[in-house]
């Protein structure tokens, strides 16, 4: 039989031993890699036989900070002539971290997907949208873009939304212009809407 | 007592009242609260024979000692149920036991525990679920696990406690304040989860679980065997484990898509006792990983307004056990060492140390190869050491006396690409309490003080800029309580106590976008402790075939710590947030709960519980969102065995009626859901196999399949509530 008392100013011993105190780690900063900070919509003439031709257009929305209170982004307004085709080529970047999330986008095409809403794509005839990948899948990175030659109004809102991780399967998600993009699950990673000017 | 030995954990039961008790260490028991009159007395103890007796009580006190004869035939039948750390108090208790923790197996410990009245779930889906005494939860309750306080990262409303409900054979719910106690925190209450004592003599307890369930396809093992040591006396072990699987959780009309889960748990002890000298030392393993329904996982505001408008998921979904992104993967270690020494009879000092660490990943929908990285990374190391002393004196004063110490770190582990949530921190907490009680007769009065000191330090980049933060925090609380014997059948425990707790580094820090909720939160670094007074009452009713509790209390707090939308809207090139800010002011919250059953006739017992809870924002003059709304679970048992077997042969139908909330804040982004309805069936049956034990559980719940919502569950915004499940649950004691 041991000493009971030595046993437990023993275990008192290992007791106050093992209550070294862990520390906490010294922060390290993190590269918020996944923020969205610029999109950019290149435009170029298309010429009758499809072919992208002259000078590149170039419209951004711009939030420098990312997702912050205080902080809105800053939308250029898209200038297009009527009548004429455009080839819509559309870039995502991470300016915070310089990161090209374009082909990060491409890289998942069977998770992304573009659609185009707003006044100047739905119920107007405004705009007309085709995706245009060059892959085949329905991306719309890069896609065609048709002015309408006839309309009683020169200005409208062009939406763009960005799923991630949807159904591209799902009834109606063929549609650039599908309106209930919701339904075919996932998140959105972009909601913009840039203002639309016709001349 | 044996050879002038004392046994512990002898049971006595007083024939007349209805009462029992089970000896201490020393040999020890107290009856309380029995009239002057002429009782039969039956002692038990495994091996030993039985004694019964006849005495009269007179006076306020009565005194005997036994001597137990051992006993070479084996006894059958005899249940022993060890109540070594009862815990004293003078605040309303309910505890979770033999059949009814049975009934409760497979469950997470917010679901068994709904069987308290007074204690609700706030729930993340159907897999995470926290429990609420009296209207708190999270860091306004604490846990503790075989005595440490379980320390993970509790401040999360989407975190479920990360403890294995099979270690326990007892959970114990203490309704009341209990800082002095306890330690900040234990605002609301605190719920004990204890597993049984562990053997002293040559003898040994197995026992097998096997659970089955229709809905997510759920199977659920869990393993224990404790043993005493035939060489050295006093020695004791343990060894218990769990595994649990489930798929796709269904709905009444559809899958509830990535919603399934996955648990893996172990826990072993071993102890030494002697009549002076008493070890033990223990280790508990809980990791987790639980998917997160996809369909609650929004970009922005307009994915989360179409989902709820919607009501349900847009897709039907299907059956897998996978487990996909948006999904929590946890694990938590627990280590302790305890010990008592007995200085002399009438003093005991106690030391308890425990080590804690808890590995918390969240992973979210991502791009690429990110989705391998989880988005929330966070490791907490807790040391938590008491060392106190308690004294008991016979039939005056006992009371305790003692240092609590508690150290955390928590760390972000680098790489997760997001800025993160909550900072690195230290935080320090020394807190010194003394509590007495004085008992005569059929009144029982405590009161308790104790004094803590914090202090964190905190350190976190945001926007590649070093943020620091140094904060200090003090408080005194104080408890008094008394619990009196009114009349034979009748008595009434109150406890007025305080309780302090200090924000919270998510509620100081929180900075930014909370993914998948689309909500900015935004922390304030200068919120002050939560202080609070709450009253607790409680009346308790005991005859023959009727029973019956009622509890009232109130509980007033200032500086009450609640995430506010400010009502304003943040527009990126995401989307649009609604902005929410952590802002505090002062909280009164009131409510009644009640328990009663009633024998109709030998073969028919009826039952109702329920809980009424009001909560409000006095200064505002506003609620709070996620208050439990009223509720009521009633039903009548059938027993057809015998009423002389021990054996349980029952069937039990229940309908629990969950009233609309009613008392909704101003500002919500979804109305509360409609009243519901839902019934459930059980059937419990025991069966003797020689010196072995079967329990054979079929139960039913949501007989109907009904389709509902219920206020308290966060995904209430995206899906309807599980659907019928029948569970087959077989238990085995050997």
């Amino acid at each position: 039989m041991f000493n009971s008392k030595k046993a437990y100013l023993l275990t008192l011993l290992i007791a106050s031993f093992s209550f070294i105190g862990c520390e906490s780690d010294d922060p390290v900063p993190e590269n918020d890699g996944e923020v969205i900070t610029d999109v950019i919509l290149n435009f170029q003439e298309l010429n009758a036989s499809g072919t992208p031709t002259g000078p590149i257009t170039t419209f951004k929305a711009a939030d420098p900070q990312g997702i912050v209170v205080g902080g809105s982004p800053t939308i250029q307004s898209v200038s297009l002539m009527k009548g004429k085709s455009y080839q819509m080529k559309i870039e995502v970047r991470n300016s915070i971290e310089n990161e090209d999330i374009t082909s990060e986008i491409l890289a998942e095409a069977d998770e992304h997907q573009f659609f185009f809403l707003g006044t100047a794509f739905v119920g107007s005839g405004f705009l007309t949208y085709a995706y245009a990948d060059p892959s085949g899948d329905l991306i719309g990175l890069v896609g065609k873009v048709t002015v309408s030659q006839s309309t009683g109004f020169n200005n409208a809102i062009m939406r763009i939304v960005l799923r991630h991780d949807l159904d591209k399967n799902f009834p109606g998600a063929s549609n650039p212009n599908f309106e209930n993009f919701v339904q075919a699950g996932g998140e959105t990673d972009l909601d913009v809407n840039f203002p639309v000017i016709v001349q | 007592m044996e050879n002038n030995e004392p046994i512990e954990a002898a049971y006595i039961w007083v024939v007349e009242a209805s009462k029992g008790a089970v000896t201490d260490e020393t040999g020890n028991f107290t009856i309380k609260n029995l009239c002057p009159g002429t009782y039969s007395i039956t002692i038990k103890y495994l091996g030993h024979q039985e004694i019964n007796d006849s005495l009269e009580l007179v006076d306020n006190s009565f005194n005997k000692t036994y001597r137990l004869e051992e006993e070479s035939l084996n006894l059958t039948g005899v249940e022993i149920h060890g109540h070594r750390d009862a815990v004293q108090t003078t605040t309303a208790v309910t505890a979770l036991y033999g059949d009814a923790l049975l009934e409760a197996r497979g469950e997470n410990l917010g679901e068994s525990l709904k069987r308290i009245a007074g204690v609700t779930t706030f729930s993340t889906g159907n897999t995470i679920s926290k429990p609420v005494i009296h209207g708190m939860h999270s860091n306004r309750i604490m846990i503790l696990n075989n005595g440490i306080r379980l320390e993970g990262q509790q401040w999360g409303a989407e975190h479920a406690p990360e403890i294995d409900p099979f270690l326990a054979d007892e959970i114990t719910v203490i309704k009341g304040a209990e800082t002095v106690r306890y330690g900040p925190e234990a605002m609301g209450g605190v719920i004990l989860v204890n597993p049984a004592p562990l053997f002293t003599k040559k003898e040994s307890q197995s026992e097998l679980n096997l659970l089955g369930g229709t809905n997510g396809k759920l199977g659920n093992i869990a393993f224990s065997h404790s043993a005493g040591s035939g060489k050295l006396k006093g020695l004791g072990y343990r060894v218990q484990g769990s595994a649990k699987r489930a798929g796709n959780v269904k709905s009444p009309d559809y899958y509830q898509t990535n919603t399934g889960m996955s648990e893996l748990n172990f826990s072993g002890s071993l102890g030494y006792s002697s009549s002076k000298l008493g070890i033990e030392t223990y280790y508990s393993f809980f990791n987790t990983s639980i998917g997160i329904l996809r369909d609650a996982h929004t970009g922005n505001l307009s994915d989360l307004e179409e989902i709820i408008q919607n009501g349900r998921p847009f897709t039907d979904g299907s059956f897998t056990y996978t487990i996909d992104n948006p999904k929590q993967v946890v694990s938590h270690h627990l280590a302790k060492v305890k010990s008592h020494y007995h200085i002399s009879e009438n003093w005991k000092l106690n030391a308890q140390y425990g080590f804690q660490l808890n590995l918390r990943e969240e992973y979210d929908r991502r791009r690429g190869d990110l989705n391998d990285k989880p988005s929330l990374d966070l490791k907490l190391f807790t040391n938590t050491l008491d060392l106190f002393l308690d004294h008991t004196h016979k039939n005056e004063f006992s009371g305790t006396w003692g240092v609590n110490l508690i150290q955390q770190a928590n760390s972000n582990i680098p790489g997760t690409g997001i800025t993160p949530l909550i900072p690195n921190y230290d935080m320090f907490n020394l807190g010194v309490y003394l509590m007495e009680k004085y008992s005569k007769g059929p009144v029982e009065v405590e009161a308790g003080l104790r004094f803590d000191l914090r202090s964190v330090q905190t350190a976190r980049y945001v926007n590649n800029e070093l943020q620091e933060a140094d904060l200090d925090y003090q408080n005194f609380s104080a408890f008094i309580g008394g619990l009196f014997q009114l009349s034979p059948t009748l008595s009434l425990s109150s406890n007025l106590g305080s309780a302090w707790r200090p924000p919270n580094v998510n509620e100081l820090f929180s900075q930014g976008l909370h993914h998948g909720a689309a909500a900015i939160e935004i922390g304030d670094e200068n919120l002050e402790s939560e202080k609070s007074f709450k009253w607790v009452n409680e009346l308790e009713f005991d005859r023959k075939k009727l029973h019956l509790s009622l509890t009232g209390y109130a509980n007033q707090i200032q500086n009450y710590i609640y995430l506010n939308p400010t009502g304003e809207t943040v527009v990126s090139l995401r989307g649009t947030f609604n902005v929410y800010e952590y802002l505090q002011n002062t909280a009164f919250f009131y409510g009644f709960d009640f328990a009663g059953s009633y024998q109709f006739t030998e073969k028919l017992n009826g039952y109702a519980k329920g809980s009424i809870i009001r909560a409000k924002n006095t200064a505002d003059n506003n609620y709070f969102p996620f208050i439990p709304s009223d509720r009521m679970d009633w039903g009548i048992s059938i027993n057809f065995g015998e009423s002389s077997s021990a054996q349980t042969n029952k069937l039990t139908l229940s309908n629990l009626l969950v009233a609309k909330q009613k008392r909704e804040p101003d500002f919500d982004i979804a109305p509360a859901p409609a009243a519901y309805a839902l019934f459930n069936l059980a059937y419990q049956k025991g069966f003797a196999l020689e010196n072995n034990k079967l329990n054979l559980g079929i139960q039913v719940q949501n007989l109907f399949n009904s389709s509902y919502k219920e206020y308290m569950n966060r995904f209430r915004y995206f899906t309807d509530d599980i659907g019928r499940n029948i569970l087959l649950k077989i238990n085995y004691q050997f």
